[in-house]
């Protein structure tokens, strides 16, 4: 819009060429050289009007450029709304298809009398739970979906950031320590107060350390820091020794419905919901890995608020 | 139905190919399911399916390559994608591949053995369509 205006303010004046020649005209018409300054003032008028000509023309493509860079802007949010809902199709046919199945199934055993054959009755109480639980595998999904599209405005508090990860830290760990997975902290003791919301905070970390603890599976590390890097920022890393992630699927994991759980283990949102937060917080998330080493995550936040709230 | 198609499910949804299975064999169709890409290539290798039912989202080897490779060991075989992920991209790619019939999840019952039937119909009709040519050719040798 700036360049737009810029170039419309610069074609209502004539080009310097257009002033020159015509000042020209006139110290010339005052020494009385009369031929000569018609010459130029034939010259002023002809550089007028090629230079208005090309303004135009630099006018139109700029405005051409605008046109087209706002359909490819539209034509990307098109394009995220498509692989978004192809996303969605996929996960919510899935447990639908299986659904399905059961129910066929069930139908298929209450047949004639199917019913009446060895371990049929336990065939229909499994094939009713599997139903319940596909239901409960939508209902997270959809769930999650309202959570991410949400828009839920941080309440900034202060906020001891030691303390919120130990909390989270202690919960995992009791499940964690079950399959033999250690966790090893290193808290800067002098960690200041963190103007944040502390349940999304929290949200996140748990989604992290479950995240490490299940690329762990058994036997491993998860190593969580904090420390403050600048005056105005800290910053969080967790490490685990799990199977890491490719590099090819590394700047995919932050992506709605992207995950490397098998199917019906993960929704693929977790991480897109965590850097939503994260980013809402006034904070950057990243995370680095290598197969078959571990996968560290970092997280940023400003000590103060980003609305300069508490 | 009195198909006697072997029929090869592979998809990683351990619920959905158990269940698939039992109803396709109550079907009467012989029926083993597999999870992966590459496990559909090594049993194609150890038996002759008639239809594969393939699943294309899936860890490791994806659905179109695993289609790739069934369709080069065996070209006979037909292919059913059964998928709960629509992309026309997809689609064309499997069609180009030799795939025959596309199908998104849940698909009703009826629907997907009607398809199966088709498919074994039309393998069967290659099949001896192929025999014909050879017998032909074999009597003009001779």
């Amino acid at each position: 819009m700036v360049h737009k205006c810029g170039f419309r303010a610069l074609s209502q004046f004539p080009h310097a060429a257009t002033l020159l020649c015509g000042g020209l005209a006139v110290v010339l018409a005052l020494l009385g050289e009369v031929v000569l300054a018609a010459f130029a003032l034939m010259a002023a008028g002809v550089s007028f009007l090629v230079v208005r000509h090309l303004i135009g023309l630099v006018v139109k493509a700029n405005e051409q450029k605008y046109r087209l860079d706002q359909q490819l802007i539209q034509s990307q949010k098109l394009a995220a709304i498509g692989e978004l809902s192809s996303g969605i199709a996929h996960e919510i046919n899935n447990p639908l298809a299986i659904m399905g199945q059961e129910t066929e199934w069930i139908k298929h055993l209450l047949k004639g009398d199917n019913l009446q054959a060895p371990g049929a009755t336990d065939e229909l109480r499994d094939s009713l739970r599997e139903i319940v639980s596909q239901v409960e595998r939508c209902k997270e999904i959809t769930h999650k979906l309202l959570d991410f599209a949400r828009k839920k405005e941080p309440l900034i508090q202060a906020a001891d950031v030691n303390r919120l990860v130990e909390d989270m830290a202690r919960l995992v760990e009791k499940e964690a320590a079950q399959n033999n997975i250690k966790l090893i902290r290193g808290y800067d003791k002098n960690l200041p107060r963190v103007s944040t919301d502390p349940p999304l905070l929290r949200q996140v970390v748990l989604n992290i350390l479950n995240n490490a603890a299940y690329a762990i599976g058994r036997d491993g590390t998860i190593t969580i820091a904090t420390r403050q890097p600048t005056a105005d920022s800290i910053e969080l890393t967790f490490s685990d020794t799990g199977c890491g992630i490719p590099k090819e699927q590394l700047d995919k994991i932050f992506d709605p419905f992207f995950s490397t759980k098998p199917p019906g283990k993960g929704t693929g949102l977790g991480l897109s919901i965590s850097h939503s937060i994260i980013v809402k917080l006034g904070g950057r998330i990243t995370a680095a890995s290598e197969v078959g080493k571990g996968t560290t995550f970092t997280i940023h936040l400003p000590v103060a608020s980003p609305n300069g709230e508490d | 139905m009195p198909l006697k198609a072997r029929v090869l499910i592979v998809d990683d949804e351990e619920r959905f190919r158990f269940t698939l299975k039992k109803l396709l064999t109550a079907n009467g169709l012989e029926t083993d399911a597999v999870g992966s890409g590459l496990e559909a290539v090594e049993a194609l290798r150890q038996r002759p399916y008639d239809v594969i039912l393939l699943d294309v989202k899936m860890p490791g080897m994806s659905g179109i390559e695993a289609l790739a490779k069934l369709k080069k060991i065996n070209p006979e075989v037909e292919v059913i994608i059964l998928t709960g992920h629509a992309s026309v991209d997809v689609a064309v790619e499997i069609m180009k591949l030799g795939g025959y019939e596309y199908l998104l999840k849940p698909c009703p019952m009826d629907e997907l053995l009607a398809k199966i039937e088709s498919a074994y119909e039309r393998k069967t009709a290659r099949g001896e369509r192929l025999r014909k040519a050879e017998a032909t050719q074999a009597g003009e040798a001779s």
